[in-house]
């Protein structure tokens, strides 16, 4: 059985020298808004980031 | 529910919607199903969506751009740990029900001491899994597209990627085949258009690409000194 990863803090992700500098950034970015519409707006890139993804690598 | 809800509606009824449901299952399951991306945060045994009285079960977790999601199946133990990137916690993924096999179960009762009282052979299916770092997808989806360009250079391609030489001696061997045999050109056409399809499919969707079998010298002389049986009446007569 695996280990669950652990849901890492935003202060965590901010001093994470592997996490990328746009994840960073949106995060810094994110903290200033309304945490809902954060998240809502959150999911729609997940969803449109997959749909990228799966166009480019011609995945089905 | 009232009797009413069993008559036709819209000129589909339940029961007819209901075969249309399991036909579509089927047609999906031997296509192979869609691929679920996500990141890979747990997976373990487990009896059936964590419920006491299910039986034993694996179960694989899920952070999908529309949450989180728990797949289910006996297979993607083996799916996880015998594929071509065994995929950790952390990666994201790509998983897909892959078909279904046959398999036998044995139901087994024992009695309190735990002597075997009676002992039932059961047939069953079985979902097969494909799960894969998502990149090993694109790749295949790469190489299905190489093998589905009828004006590609098939030395340059086999030159880029080797694993490809099997699928190309195949269409190669379908090829020399439908010359023989198939006297209709459009039909010629049709069935290797058909074949390279079939080959394309399978590559993307991630099944073992076949490997390339060199024939063994010593077998292939015991076959050509070996006696010819003697014509049956009932044998082909072509």
């Amino acid at each position: 059985m695996s280990v669950p990863a652990p849901l890492s803090t935003s202060h965590e992700i901010l001093a994470d020298p592997h996490a990328s500098e746009w994840l960073k950034s949106a995060l810094k970015s994110a903290a200033e808004r309304d945490p809902i519409d954060a998240l809502n707006d959150a999911l729609v890139l997940a969803a449109t980031l997959e749909q990228r993804l799966r166009r480019e690598f011609d995945l089905r | 529910m009232s009797k009413d809800s069993h008559q036709p509606v819209g000129g589909i009824d339940s029961k007819t919607a209901g075969l249309a449901r399991s036909a579509t299952r089927k047609f999906r399951m031997a296509r192979g199903g869609s691929l679920v991306i996500g990141r890979l945060t747990e997976h373990g045994h487990a009896n059936y969506q964590f419920r006491l009285g299910e039986n034993a079960s694996y179960y694989v977790k899920l952070l999908t751009s529309r949450g989180a999601k728990t797949l289910w199946g006996k297979d993607l133990e083996r799916a996880l740990n015998s594929g071509e990137t065994r995929p950790k916690v952390g990666d994201l993924i790509g998983a897909r029900r892959a078909g279904r096999e046959a398999v036998t179960v044995t139901a087994r009762r024992r009695a309190a001491d735990g002597r075997i009282v009676t002992e039932e052979a059961h047939f069953a299916h079985r979902t097969r899994w494909i799960v894969e770092k998502v990149r090993f997808f694109a790749e295949r989806a790469r190489l299905a597209r190489r093998l589905r360009d009828e004006q590609a250079d098939v030395r340059e391609t086999v030159r880029a990627h080797p694993e490809l030489t099997s699928s190309f001696l195949s269409v190669r061997a379908a090829q020399d085949f439908a010359a023989r045999r198939i006297a209709d050109p459009k039909d010629r056409e049709r069935f290797l258009s058909l074949m390279r399809e079939a080959m394309a499919a399978s590559i993307q969707k991630g099944e073992p690409l076949p490997a390339v079998r060199l024939r063994d010298p010593s077998r292939a002389v015991e076959v050509s000194t070996a006696k010819p049986r003697p014509l049956r009446p009932d044998d082909p007569t072509r």
